[in-house]
């Protein structure tokens, strides 16, 4: 009986595979359209890509039969869906809201988020990476920083 | 040829220049000290910032971090037994049991001499063999630097080690993401969806910044690690009390040479010449059994070698732009951003900036032993104390301020999100990350080279083949292919004898 039950298609490896290879069908219907020697080099790239990832898809299909297990790429899901979120919500909130409201928010609520609960530590840690941020590149370089597209700015 | 080596050194010395070093190092420490950051992490996310700067202040904060976080990893691999770096493996083997013993603050004493030393060493090594070799580089024309472009990226991805399928579809992937933008012949756009933003192509900052800076951070978040430090345990006394103690001159000899040769092969690392280094060492010693207890003589070893391959790395990648290590990966990037093409026309072009940089590589390792005394090493066993979260949090900021600030646009911030999913992914499956860039700096030159000594014989494939230089480069691009597997197959056999 096998330690491993799970359907040998959803191993890791495997489903980066065949990403690979359909993103890369993907991109050959564009490249269809270019003349030969600009498509050269991207065509070479993309077949070589399709290959390499059938040859990644055997190798770990082959290690499945065998019961190897799959490669683990995260032991808290959880944790890293929640970081991948709050870092694009981030970058959302800093283009309809503005930078440094966006920033403001989300230096504390990452933090806090991820096991730091010291208000104290917080608010002052908050305060010095916008406070520094203002002076040496709002202040300092003259850096313009997204202020929200919501506000229409 | 040195005499350009001299002429470099006045505008190192100017103030802003040297400072840049100084500041390079302490904040290389820093990075290096946290565990889960690193100097390849750190230089990515600098590189935005330095696009205002003068060269040498820029390349001078590189070299500085580059020489700080080599040292700095050996902080909590000595005082937790966690390897800030991946380079500082061997430095736990006996720098944690002399923390143990009460003699943490002599263990970093041991290391910061000794990286210094392999610092200087590989400086050295940098200053007299890179010129020479730029010479012979600079007779080579289109086909020649094509075979050297495909060497570069066949020894990255062969000698990597580990998986070589996965190591040729991340160059794969770096050469394609190169195409993206208009042809550099014709001027059509090739992959660009209509986006305007991506016609100038897909700048290496971005892709820098998403492979190598994203995954740290969202490693900070995902484990929570505690790694309160007790100073009152380090027992450091001042670093000239402690330098009698330490002879240890054949290690750091032996050690900086393997560093050195270790630096100059592609895709080999620091990691590798401190375990090297340490076997070595430990053969060679009088007390063996004494190793792995707490001897600080596995220490130096290991400190030596893994601060050897820094400035010696950038051999191949300052005259052929071939790097030797992920980090000098990242810093071609850096020489990228102010207009500084690696490869044979840089030592002519711009002797000044790349002499200048050399010297700041010696500087950076020299200033490692002021700034390792012992009320900085107790400052910085400190930095151990820091929330990693918080930590992860302003990384995060700086990362989306140092693209952004590239062209002022929201649009790069997103893709270098998307590049950091992709790299967070290919980390995890054990995909190497330094052919993606490595393909992506040697795509386009590779390209742009081939369709030029295509040109030049009118089409001819054969224009490729045509002289001894490019036969011997191929042969080399050959030998690296097939060298492991059948180095492998003659280990197997001998194992079976």
């Amino acid at each position: 009986m096998t330690d491993h039950p799970e359907n040998r298609l959803l191993r890791p490896e495997t489903l980066t595979a065949i990403g690979i290879v359909v993103v890369a069908i993907g991109f050959l219907f564009p490249t269809s359209e270019l003349r030969s020697i600009s498509a050269l080099l991207p065509a070479a790239m993309l077949i070589g890509l399709i290959v390499l990832a059938v040859a990644l898809l055997m190798m770990d299909q082959r290690k499945a039969s065998s019961d190897a297990p799959p490669v683990a790429m995260t032991k808290s899901p959880k944790r890293v869906v929640s970081a991948f979120l709050l870092i694009l919500g981030y970058a959302l909130a800093t283009d309809f809201i503005g930078f440094y409201i966006s920033t403001a928010i989300a230096i504390p609520l990452v933090a806090f988020a991820f096991g730091y609960r010291n208000p104290l530590g917080l608010a002052i840690a908050t305060l010095i990476v916008v406070g520094t941020i203002w002076a040496i590149f709002d202040f300092g370089m003259s850096q313009d920083f997204p202020t929200g597209r919501l506000w229409g700015r | 040829m040195y005499s350009d080596l001299l002429h470099a050194l006045p505008d190192v010395l100017a103030w802003t220049n040297f400072a840049a070093v100084i500041i390079g190092v302490i904040a290389g420490i820093v990075v290096g000290a946290m565990p889960g950051l690193s100097a390849t992490m750190a230089i990515s996310v600098l590189v935005p910032f330095t696009f205002g700067l003068e060269p040498l202040v820029a390349l001078g904060l590189m070299a500085g971090i580059y020489n700080g976080a080599m040292y700095g990893g050996a902080i909590p691999a000595v005082l937790l037994r966690i390897p800030g770096t991946p380079a500082a493996v061997a430095t736990t083997f006996d720098g944690y049991p002399m923390a143990q013993k009460g003699e943490g603050g002599f263990a970093l004493q041991v290391a910061v001499v000794s990286s210094s030393i392999g610092g200087i060493a590989s400086a050295f090594a940098l200053m007299l063999l890179a010129p020479p070799l730029s010479k012979v580089t600079l007779l080579f024309g289109p086909s020649e630097v094509f075979w050297v472009a495909v060497f570069g990226l066949a020894s990255i991805i062969f000698l990597l080690g580990g998986n070589p399928v996965k190591g040729l579809i991340s160059a794969c992937f770096g050469v394609f993401v190169s195409v993206i933008g208009s042809d550099p012949i014709y001027g059509n756009d090739r992959f660009t969806f209509g986006q305007l933003e991506i016609l100038d192509g897909i700048h290496i900052v971005i892709l820098l910044v998403g492979l190598y800076a994203l995954p740290p951070v969202i490693d900070l978040l995902e484990t929570p690690l505690k790694t309160g430090v007790d100073n009152s345990k380090l027992g450091t006394e001042p670093i000239w009390k402690a330098l009698p103690r330490m002879k240890y001159w054949k290690t750091w000899l032996r050690g900086s040479a393997i560093g050195i040769w270790i630096g100059i092969l592609p895709g080999a690392g620091g990691s590798m010449a401190a375990f090297m280094s340490y076997n070595e060492a430990r053969r060679g010693s009088k007390n063996p059994d004494a190793w792995g207890e707490g001897e600080p003589e596995g220490v130096a070893a290991a400190e030596v070698a893994n601060n050897a391959d820094t400035a010696s790395a950038l051999i191949p990648a300052l005259t052929l732009g071939i790097p030797g290590t992920a980090v000098a990966a990242v810093m071609l990037g850096g020489l990228l951003v102010h207009g500084l093409q690696p490869g044979p026309m840089l030592f002519r072009e711009n002797p000044d900036i790349v002499f200048g940089f050399m010297w700041q590589f010696l500087f950076g390792a020299i200033l490692l032993v002021l700034l390792g005394g012992s009320l900085a090493t107790n400052s910085f066993a400190r930095l151990l104390n820091l929330p990693r979260p918080l930590l992860g949090s302003v990384i995060i900021v700086l990362m989306l301020i140092g693209v952004y600030s590239i062209h002022g646009r929201m649009f790069d911030v997103y893709l270098m999100l998307g590049f950091g999913a992709i790299g967070w992914v290919m980390d995890r499956l054990k995909f190497p990350l330094p052919p993606v860039v490595l393909g992506l700096i040697l795509g386009g030159f590779a390209e742009e080279n081939l369709r030029l000594a295509l040109r030049i014989g009118r089409g001819d494939p054969m224009i490729l083949f045509q002289n001894v230089t490019s036969l011997v480069l191929v042969a080399l691009t050959i030998a690296v292919i097939v060298g492991p597997s059948l180095k492998k197959r003659y280990i197997d056999s001998r194992k079976k004898a």
